[in-house]
């Protein structure tokens, strides 16, 4: 069974890094945009989602990182993934994420 | 001869109800050997059309019929909902770009499916409207 949606929020460096953990859903999206309003309000605009903890997504939650993709290109920031499921990543593609986002191993690879 | 499998379920409009939809997908795939990617995509698919459905499915009959198909093969997925039904022609495209400058950020679900499937059929009428997604497994 899909888990409930979690998530940590840690700085690293100038980095903020949110580990997520089951459905990203309209719930679950609007948490990832919540925490990383905080900080964005504070200056940070390089975030960094691992998204190891979730193989559930829907476009509804996307939609969500699409805002925070808007808010960091104001700002000239950043959205960085790791640990992408295959099927998430093939959905990520379709939308067009990756045009302003970029997939990464781990925090050490951003710069 | 192929194992056959099938699974129809009704499911009423309750929030994260494409969930239960999901594990019976997952259940059906293991039960075939089918991998984790494939799975994995059909996941999408399965949960796209299920929040379609629901978001069009109105208050007079608040549900939508799901239907799994499965071989080795393939996946057939049949999700009907019984509201107003829509154009689908009129539906725009989205794009990354006109999303990320517009107010909705949202409307991406019938680009999933057809992008994300072998096939992709919906019909739609003032009854209700029927989707069927068909997803090479092999």
């Amino acid at each position: 069974m899909v888990k409930d949606f979690d998530l940590t929020a840690d700085l690293v460096n100038d980095v903020l890094v949110m580990k997520t953990e089951g459905y990203i859903n309209n719930a679950g999206g609007e948490k990832i945009a919540q925490e990383f309003d905080k900080h964005f309000s504070n200056g940070v605009t390089k975030l960094l989602i691992d998204i190891e903890g979730s193989k559930v997504v829907n476009s509804i939650g996307i939609s969500f990182l699409i805002e925070i993709i808007e808010k960091l290109n104001e700002k000239g920031g950043k959205l960085y993934f790791s640990n992408l499921d295959p099927s998430i990543e093939k959905t990520f593609t379709i939308m067009g994420l990756f045009q302003f986002s970029e997939k990464v191993s781990s925090v050490e690879d951003i710069k | 001869m192929d194992q056959h499998i099938k699974l129809n379920i009704k499911l009423p409009k309750v929030t994260d109800i494409e969930l239960v939809a999901l594990e019976g997908l997952e259940l059906m795939g293991r039960h075939l050997g089918i991998t984790d990617d494939k799975i994995g995509e059909a996941r999408i698919l399965v949960t796209e059309g299920i929040i379609n459905a629901l978001e069009h499915s109105g208050s007079e009959i608040p549900y939508v019929n799901v239907d799994f198909t499965m071989t080795k093969e393939k996946l057939i997925i049949l999700i009907t909902d019984f509201g107003k039904g829509f154009e689908p022609e009129e539906i725009e495209e989205p794009d990354i770009k006109s999303k990320l400058s517009g107010e909705s950020k949202r409307g991406w679900g019938l680009k999933l499916m057809k992008s994300m499937s072998d096939d992709f059929e919906i019909s739609s009428g003032r009854n209700g409207t029927k989707i069927t997604i068909t997803k090479i497994l092999s």
